[in-house]
């Protein structure tokens, strides 16, 4: 296998990776700014040079020439190089700050260079925290800046678009804003306007940036020069917990981070994950995240009276005891989990109900090539696989408005929002609502109505649209429960930077819900059917042995990145 | 520069500018598109013609507002936000209306040691406008740039990205002005390349016969 020796230490590679990629990629930390793996390099910010050499060839015998030792000659290049636009080949020689002193020299001076026209106010920056510039200023940066002049004043605050706030100061003209509209989204409308020391990046006259990917140049950009108009300014990156999950918006799961502070969602950034949406988050996955902070239920009600779990609960069960079985049905929800799905498939076969159906939610021309989706719901995929059909709406209306319903049992849904019935229509019926917000329109016609904990708050399986299957993990916490909840996340989360500050120990903004795992085997046992399971992980476990069409699925398997399923069992 | 060195400040572009070339006249003839075309097929991707479209496009309008760079980009079948981007790094593309004549005073090392600002400040006060102005004539606009690539016979300027005025003086300064009033442009005159000096009797200059003050060159009133 080709090698090339990095500060003396032989690093094997495949292909032709390029140089500075494969140093990151074996765990040599190289300062860069401008270099993003999937865009091409232009070599402009001239952070990551180093020193580089390649055996001197013998051109008769076409060999290296062996010094006394036998070892191959090395011949350095005379100037350093910028590692990100070189590919690495077999047998390179290559110094980097650690054994170099010019390479730490120039990482040093390249550095003051940049900082120039950098403002100087890391305090009052959005970015401080998790800012390259900031972090290897740290490490490899002067102590002080000999620039004497007045720094060159830049527009701030620009809104390039509805979501993108520019800092045109802060910018040190990487491009990889830039090269993400040309390249990446190939939406085109950005460009580093102006020349020297004035360029900066905009749109042209008349554009405005706002094309359905646009926050992904917050994400990649090294400084703080982009920012989120959302978000910007609301949160430090320290005070905030983040934890890895995936998105709920629409029926890719693309994965992302969501941010906490004192037990609200603040932001949703991306998760890379190669196999599902590599690098990016699209905008609507970033910012639909109020679901999640306001209008959450108080607690479990009873015909609009508040009342404690058990006696919810009990209600849920006493609905059920007298009803016959093909006078309830039920519905499953493509957005609660494929573990509280199955778990309603089992009430259902237990009271004698049919298989749930469940609702869908599309919107024709939502979805693009790219990550967004027509479905707008997360799980769809996963219910099809345990066997539940699209809801027949016109014909379901009907029998509820005929009166050929006792009990409607939704899962974390809304029927009348979504335009199955009226609420009226829902009057003669008994109806148990698991719910997410208090803005449900189901709810006014619901005899039990139980908070349900919303995808940021429990554990649980996701299958996306193209069959893979990714774990929700909880990112804040719920009232009432033991924190931990069941042990699927440590009793102290580390924080950006790899402190265990314990940001879950927070009392404020507790929601007082339940998750599906949690509710509905209570409801069983108040109805006397046996339904043991230790957690999610355990229902994953069995699932993925009895059901084929999760096969393989379980939590270990699933890990930080999930499993694709095999296409049995898809009927969508 | 040195204005900027002091106040350094940048700023934003107008983002929504009025259209100004109206929409009928804003088209290419279809001689000037085949021309265009022609560049184009001459790099291995379009964008490589974006700079002589853009040319070719100013020279039809007289400068490049928004609109004009759009069409350009269209013609050549390359992102608008490309062309915008090429059009504000040259300062000889022109992204708002000049005067008729462009004269770029060069102030630069060379021209300035050599009477530069002297140049551009007898000029400024000759027209009663200040660099980056334009008379109310609309027909001379004075800017201020940086080295032109005639170093050996400053101190020199530019009229309208085209020819060079070499070793400037007061009198040739008004003579000239006098002459573009009158609608006449003098002819490009070359530096000569070094290896063709000695040909040239050791002289730079192509018209060494017919200027005077190469000969003595000329010393900025400052510097004596
Ligand atoms: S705004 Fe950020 S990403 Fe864009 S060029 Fe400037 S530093 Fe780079
Ligand atoms: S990362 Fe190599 S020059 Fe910017
Ligand atoms: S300094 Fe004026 S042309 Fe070079």
């Amino acid at each position: 296998m080709p090698n090339i020796t990095v500060d003396n230490e032989t690093l094997e590679f495949d292909g032709r990776p390029r140089l500075l990629q494969l140093c990151l990629e074996t765990g040599v930390d190289l300062p860069h700014f401008c270099y993003h793996p999937a865009m091409s390099a232009p070599a402009n910010c001239r952070q990551c040079l180093v020193e580089v050499g390649t055996p001197q060839i013998n051109r008769e015998t076409g060999k290296p020439n062996l010094d006394e030792n036998g070892q191959p000659i090395i011949q350095f290049m005379p100037k350093l190089q910028t590692s990100c636009s070189m590919d690495a080949s077999d047998g390179m020689v290559v110094r980097t700050h650690k054994s170099s002193e010019l390479v730490k020299r120039a990482q040093k001076d390249n550095l003051e260079f940049l900082l120039i026209n950098h403002p100087l106010d890391c305090p009052i920056c959005d970015q401080a925290g998790h800012c390259p510039l900031q972090n290897q200023t740290y490490k490899h940066g002067p102590e002080g800046s000999r620039f004497e002049f007045r720094k060159v004043s830049k527009p701030k605050q620009i809104d390039l678009g509805p979501r993108v706030v520019l800092d045109g100061e802060r910018c040190i003209n990487c491009t990889r804003c830039i090269r993400f509209t040309d390249e990446i989204s190939e939406s085109h409308q950005l460009t580093i306007i102006e020349r020297g020391v004035r360029n900066y990046p905009m749109t042209p006259p008349g554009v405005e940036f706002d094309e359905p990917y646009s926050m992904n140049v917050i994400d990649i950009c090294p400084v703080g020069a982009l920012t989120s108009k959302d978000s910007r300014f609301r949160a430090r990156t320290w005070e905030m917990s983040k934890t890895a999950s995936i998105s709920t918006v629409n029926a890719r799961g693309s994965n992302c981070y969501y941010w906490v502070k004192d037990n609200k969602i603040v932001e949703i950034t991306p998760r890379t994950n190669m196999d599902v949406n590599e690098y990016w988050l699209a905008d609507e996955d970033r910012l639909d995240y109020r679901i999640f902070n306001d209008n959450r239920p108080l607690g479990p009600t009873i015909s609009g009276a508040d009342v404690n779990w058990d006696a919810a609960y009990k209600a849920v069960a006493d609905c059920l005891k007298g009803a016959k079985g093909d006078r309830v049905q039920f519905l499953g929800s493509a957005f609660a989990t494929v573990e509280d799905n199955y778990l309603l498939s089992k009430l259902a076969t237990a009271v004698g109900a049919s298989t749930p159906m469940y609702l869908t939610h599309t919107e024709a021309g939502r979805g693009d090539t790219w990550l967004r989706t027509d479905d707008r719901t997360p799980n769809s995929q996963g219910c099809e696989r345990l066997g539940f059909q699209p809801a027949n709406r016109s014909a379901l209306r009907s029998l509820i408005q005929s009166g050929g319903l006792d009990v409607l049992y939704v899962l974390e849904d809304d029927p009348v929002a979504s335009g199955l019935c009226s609420a009226e229509d829902l009057a003669g019926v008994k109806v148990v609502l698991h719910y997410y917000n208090s803005t449900n329109q189901t709810l006014p016609a619901a005899d039990v109505a139980i908070p349900a904990a919303t995808a940021v708050e429990t554990v649980g399986t996701l299958v996306n649209d193209q069959g893979h299957a990714q774990r929700l993990r909880p990112a804040k916490s719920i009232a009432g429960v033991n924190r931990t909840l069941s042990m699927e996340i440590g009793k102290c989360r580390a924080d950006r930077h790899g402190t265990p500050f314990d940001k879950w120990y927070d009392e404020s903004n507790l929601i007082n819900c339940q998750p599906g795992w949690v509710s509905i085997p209570r409801i069983a046992s108040d109805l006397n059917i046996e339904m043991n399971y230790k957690g999610p992980r355990n229902i994953m476990a069995e699932l993925s042995s009895a059901n084929d069409a999760f096969a393989g699925a379980t939590y270990e398997a699933m890990g930080e990145f999930g499993v694709r399923l095999s296409e049995i069992g898809v009927t969508a | 520069m040195g204005d900027f060195i002091k106040h350094p400040f940048v700023d934003m572009p107008d983002r929504n500018p009025e259209q100004v070339i109206p929409n009928d006249q804003l088209v290419f003839t279809s001689e000037e598109k085949k021309q265009i075309q022609t560049w184009v097929s001459h790099y291995p991707t379009a964008d490589g013609a974006v700079m002589r479209a853009l040319w070719l496009a100013q020279e039809k309008f007289s400068f490049l507002p928004p609109e004009v760079i759009k069409l350009v980009a269209a013609e050549i079948g390359i992102p608008y936000a490309n062309a915008y981007g090429v059009a504000t790094f040259y300062t000889q593309y022109f992204k708002e209306k000049k005067g008729k004549h462009v004269l770029d005073v060069c102030t630069c090392f060379s021209c300035q040691l050599c009477g530069g600002y002297d140049m551009l400040h007898y000029i400024e006060n000759k027209l009663g406008v200040h660099k980056g102005e334009t008379t109310k004539d609309g027909l001379f606009t004075i800017q201020e740039a940086e080295c032109l690539g005639a170093c050996g016979s400053a101190p020199m300027l530019q009229i309208t990205n085209g020819p060079f005025v070499h070793n400037l003086n007061k009198d040739k300064v008004d003579a000239l002005l006098d002459a573009l009033r009158e609608g006449k442009v003098p002819a490009f005159t070359s530096v000569t390349l070094p290896q063709d000096e000695d040909e040239m009797g050791g002289n730079r200059r192509t018209d060494v016969s017919s200027v005077e003050s190469y000969i003595v060159p000329p010393i900025s009133e400052t510097v004596s």
